[in-house]
């Protein structure tokens, strides 16, 4: 590595060398395009692709029907299947065997089509233009069914999606029911609706997957989290022993939580692959992603939270309808993620939970950063804030008085999950102190005393948030070893998309051994290269994958030292380990390095799989806007975020993640949402100038801070870090605008906050509506939909 | 039709259907895959190249346009004897980039706005809308923008090779109390 790079990854990156899956240069590659429905709802009636196959540079075009009239596979090793469905991810609770059963997800539709942008044919080409003129000739004859797009549709119509099914696909809760008795004895109770608008996740590098046949197998070179997952998916599919699959995840340009499924494209490329044994590749472009990659959020919720006089909180209430999509395949279960994550941070004795999880003719939801977390936050965050209001206390002391105290851990939460360590209150007065609340709160005083200033709003949230999975996921695979040569290589189950794992990894493991770092090479992303391993998701690659490779190195530094204990017969308490080199204790012998060692005795390496248990960052963001009335915009003045990862192994990644998920979280809070026209059609024409990601225009001062509590369920201390800022930031400047407007109920504004949604609320909130707003004003409660 | 695009310096005589963008043909046709395609309809910025030292998105420029025009690729942005730009180092050492998709496009952008105005570090609105002209998803931008100014200010040979450090903010945009 050359020292002119900050991370190892900086070189190739910063010169054009990076390598991913689209740049690849292979010999013979076909280009898949998906012809996609344009409807959300419909019987499929035909399918054609004769015309596509007699267009100039077409290797072929299929619909489902014709895949399994594809000669049989051209790798003999291989007993190919017909073309099989999607798997569902049981991993996790993602989805139930329940939630599945008799609603197959096809890869290419069959008989009905469920979103806009459900693939139905396939079109392989010499190169892309050539695979679209193809795909372009395809004929597709769907007669429309209505669609239903949102929650409140989709439960009520008569229609359902698969038939004799319900459009319910599960239903879960955490916690206990609270008595009626609670509510109406409480001070205060404060009832609120909340939209969760579905978002985009939107990385730079949309999906892109290259299968490329062997001699005797399949490689796949895929922008993936969890490699070795899509490596068994594969197998299993097309029935192929697992050891003549090899997933490779070379340079991957972003994923924050939407790569980590095997996708209906990835299915048929890869069986394309095999039928024609050739290489096929297929780079999904924008407008195909912001139809048909998997979307985050997608609630509809429902909360009552009760506090007696002083501002203790009674109990806590939130009923979700979650929209997951066609499918309940992918996140089904994921919206659980926000019921058994309700508590938040506060000492509330009675939680309850409850989710219904939705179908409706959309794409799948699935993890989007912060997967559930963000959805609770919010909900309790902007109640919490309501209920300050009602008692006439400052929303920071409210919180002071309901926070988990720092000598309660582990703390078991009303909704099942046991906090692992926390001192929630020091993050909240490190915000304050930060972000000056005080002087805050007084210039927001003097402006309520000037009709002509402009509102100026101060918002707060608190988070705890859940790190390294879900029981059954737990554990990571890290292995370090020696080589003759010296140097060593380190082996991890995780899969970067630019989380830093090269530099984080090989400085933990030099760390350990006590060898500079330029000695330690990492190698992760290839099933080929690596036994085993979870993947890179739910903030586990540090707290868990870093636990297993610490582990690891001292487990070789142990071996090592018995090793030559027997090489010097010497007990083995009588041989030291400093700088990567091995020496008696007694004596003056210049000793034997780990290289020599190695050349003398045989190959060195330790292989562990390391099982851990989930953690739970915290911390407090605070934001200061200011709304023009007149114009409904919001600026943030000052955003201010505090988290506690725990023990930091990268200081400038956890940063730098931190920063980035906050920006995220502000384009979460003001600007991202997708629309729907009435046949169901993401309302996204214009592509990136629909969808408003943050640019720099949009970033305001950001102070990023860390406190540190390490968790105590690992050895490493580390908890998982990147996500906050899209947990913390949403809720932070949604109360700091509702803050700004004194607004009578949270319900009045609903994320995004639209000059349009904060033009009404304005409106609404001053007790009349002025004019022109009329009675639109309901719409505009509706927010970003 | 045959064209010859002149690209980092070296000719590249080719035969390209009219319909194909520049991105398409340096990636494929001159095997310069550096320029990435985000988003394919000039808003991320991300293919961003520059075409006689002016920037711009390769998706939206049909390779025939450019016959015998000087293109330049984030692959010629070192120098000849391989010393990286100061731009490169200066988004190393701010952290200017996580997964390092958008990162040619950013620094191809930045690359002309130097050329065109070396003292863009003192210049807050052309900075803005330089590091505004572009998406990136990982690093929330203030790290992009600190790189810029760091390089424009080494380019001016005001502060030269100076050491790295998460507190240099010049605008006061992200200011690291860690």
């Amino acid at each position: 590595m050359s020292s002119a790079y900050a991370r190892r990854e900086d070189e190739r990156l910063l010169s054009g060398r990076g390598r991913f899956v689209a740049d690849m240069h292979m010999p013979g590659c076909l280009e898949a395009a998906f012809v996609r429905s344009p409807v959300a709802h419909g019987r499929l009636r035909e399918v054609g692709c004769a015309a596509a196959r007699l267009v100039p540079g077409v290797a072929g075009a299929w619909a489902a029907a014709d895949l399994s009239a594809v000669s049989s596979c051209a790798v003999p090793a291989i007993g190919l299947p017909d073309l099989p469905p999607v798997p569902p991810t049981l991993l996790a609770g993602l989805s139930t065997p329940g939630a599945v059963a008799g609603r197959d997800w096809p890869v290419l539709a069959t008989d009905r089509v469920r979103y806009a942008g459900e693939a139905v044919a396939v079109v392989v080409g010499e190169d892309r233009y050539r695979a679209e003129d193809g795909a372009a000739e395809v004929k597709v004859v769907i007669d429309p069914l209505p669609a239903m797009v949102d929650t409140a549709t989709a439960l009520e119509s008569p229609v359902t999606l698969f038939e004799g099914l319900s459009n319910v696909a599960l239903e879960g809760s955490a916690g206990r029911p609270i008595d009626e008795t609670v509510w109406r004895e409480a001070a205060v109770v404060v009832e609120a609706r909340y939209r969760q608008q579905v978002l985009l996740p939107t990385p730079m590098e949309c999906r892109v997957f290259l299968a490329a046949p062997t001699v005797d197998g399949l490689t796949v070179w895929c922008s993936h989290q969890m490699p070795h997952r899509l490596h068994r998916e594969l197998a299993a599919l097309l029935r192929c022993p697992p050891d003549r699959i090899r997933v490779i995840v070379p340079d991957s340009g972003g994923a924050f939580g939407s790569k980590s499924p095997t996708f209906p494209e990835y299915i048929v490329a890869a069986h394309l692959a095999l039928r024609l044994g050739r290489p096929v590749r297929w780079v999904e472009d924008r407008m195909e992603s912001l139809l048909a990659a998997t979307r985050g959020r997608g609630q509809d919720q429902r909360v009552r939270l009760a506090a007696d006089a002083d501002g203790h909180l009674l109990a806590y209430e939130l009923a979700i309808d979650a929209d997951v999509g066609a499918y309940p395949h992918l996140g089904s279960g994921l919206p659980l993620q926000t019921a058994r994550m309700a508590t938040g941070p506060y000492t509330t004795p009675r939680v309850h939970a409850t989710v219904r999880s939705v179908l409706t003719n959309t794409m799948m939801t699935y993890p989007y950063r912060g997967a559930g977390r963000p959805e609770a936050t919010a909900a309790l965050e902007r109640t919490v804030d309501e209920v300050a209001r009602r008692l006439g206390l400052d929303p920071a002391e409210l919180r002071r008085r309901n926070l988990i105290p720092p000598g309660s851990f582990p703390y078991d939460t009303p909704t099942g999950r046991r906090y692992d360590s926390g001192d929630y209150a020091a993050a909240l007065e490190l915000a304050l102190r930060t972000l000056d609340y005080d002087g805050w709160r007084a210039e927001q005083a003097r402006r309520r005393a000037d009709p002509a200033a402009r509102p100026l709003g101060i918002g707060l949230a608190c988070y705890v948030e859940r790190s390294g999975g879900e029981p059954g996921g737990l554990h990571e695979f890290g292995g370090v070893e020696a080589c003759p040569d010296g140097t060593f290589v380190a082996r991890c189950g995780g899969a970067a998309a630019g989380q830093s794992h090269e530099t984080t990894f090989t400085d933990l493991v030099s760390e350990v051994l006590s060898v500079p770092a330029t000695r330690v090479r990492l190698v992760e992303g290839d099933t080929g290269e690596v036994a085993e391993g979870m993947g890179s998701y739910a903030s586990r690659t540090a707290q868990i994958g870093g636990a297993a490779l610490q582990r690891a190195a001292k487990a070789l530094i142990e071996q090592a030292r018995l090793r030559a204990a027997t090489l010097w017969e010497l007990p083995v308490a009588e041989v030291a380990w400093s700088g990567g080199v091995l020496r008696p204790v007694r004596g003056v012998s210049p000793g034997l390095s780990l290289g020599e060692l190695v050349r003398a005795t045989g190959p060195l390496r330790v292989d562990e799989r390391f099982e851990g248990d989930m953690a739970f960052p915290f911390g407090t963001h605070a934001a200061v806007v200011e709304i023009d009335p007149d114009l409904g915009s919001v600026h943030v003045l000052r955003l201010v975020a505090v988290d506690d990862c725990g023990v930091v192994l990268n200081p400038a990644a956890v940063h730098g993640q931190a920063l980035g998920s906050a920006v995220q979280g502000i384009g979460q809070a003001l600007y991202e949402g997708v629309p729907y026209d009435e046949a169901g059609v993401p309302l996204l024409p214009n592509g990136l100038l629909d969808y408003l990601l943050p640019t720099f225009a949009e970033v305001p001062p950001i102070e990023v801070l860390t406190t540190i509590t390490p968790t105590p369920v690992t050895p490493l201390g580390a908890k998982g870090a990147g996500e906050s800022g899209c947990i913390g930031t949403p809720a932070a400047i949604i109360n700091a605008v509702a803050d700004a407007l004194r607004l009578p109920d949270p319900t009045l504004i609903q994320m995004p906050l639209t000059p349009d949604v904060v033009w009404r609320a304005a409106r609404a909130a001053q007790g009349g509506f002025g004019g022109d707003g009329g009675t639109e004003g309901d719409q505009g409660v509706e927010g970003g939909r | 039709m045959r064209i010859t695009l002149s690209v980092n310096g070296r000719e590249h005589p080719l035969e390209v259907e009219p319909r194909r963008a520049l991105a398409d043909v340096l990636r494929e046709d001159c095997r310069l895959t550096g320029t990435h395609l985000g988003c394919e309809l000039g808003v991320c910025g991300a293919c961003t190249v520059l075409l006689d030292g002016e920037a711009v998105r390769s998706c939206l420029v049909l390779a025939v346009q450019c016959d015998g025009r000087s293109i330049r690729t984030v692959e010629g942005l070192a120098g000849p004897d391989g010393r990286p730009h100061p731009l490169q180092e200066a988004f190393s050492a701010e952290h200017a980039l996580q997964c390092g998709f958008c990162t040619p496009g950013f620094l191809m952008v930045a690359a002309a706005a130097l050329e065109d105005d070396p003292g863009l570090a003192d210049d807050p609105e052309r900075l803005e809308a330089v590091v505004g002209s572009n998406l990136c998803r990982c690093t929330g931008y203030t790290p992009i923008h600190r790189a810029v100014v760091r390089a424009a200010r080494a380019r001016a040979g005001r502060i030269g090779r100076r050491e790295h450090t998460l507190h240099d903010e010049p605008e006061g945009r992200d200011a690291d109390g860690s």
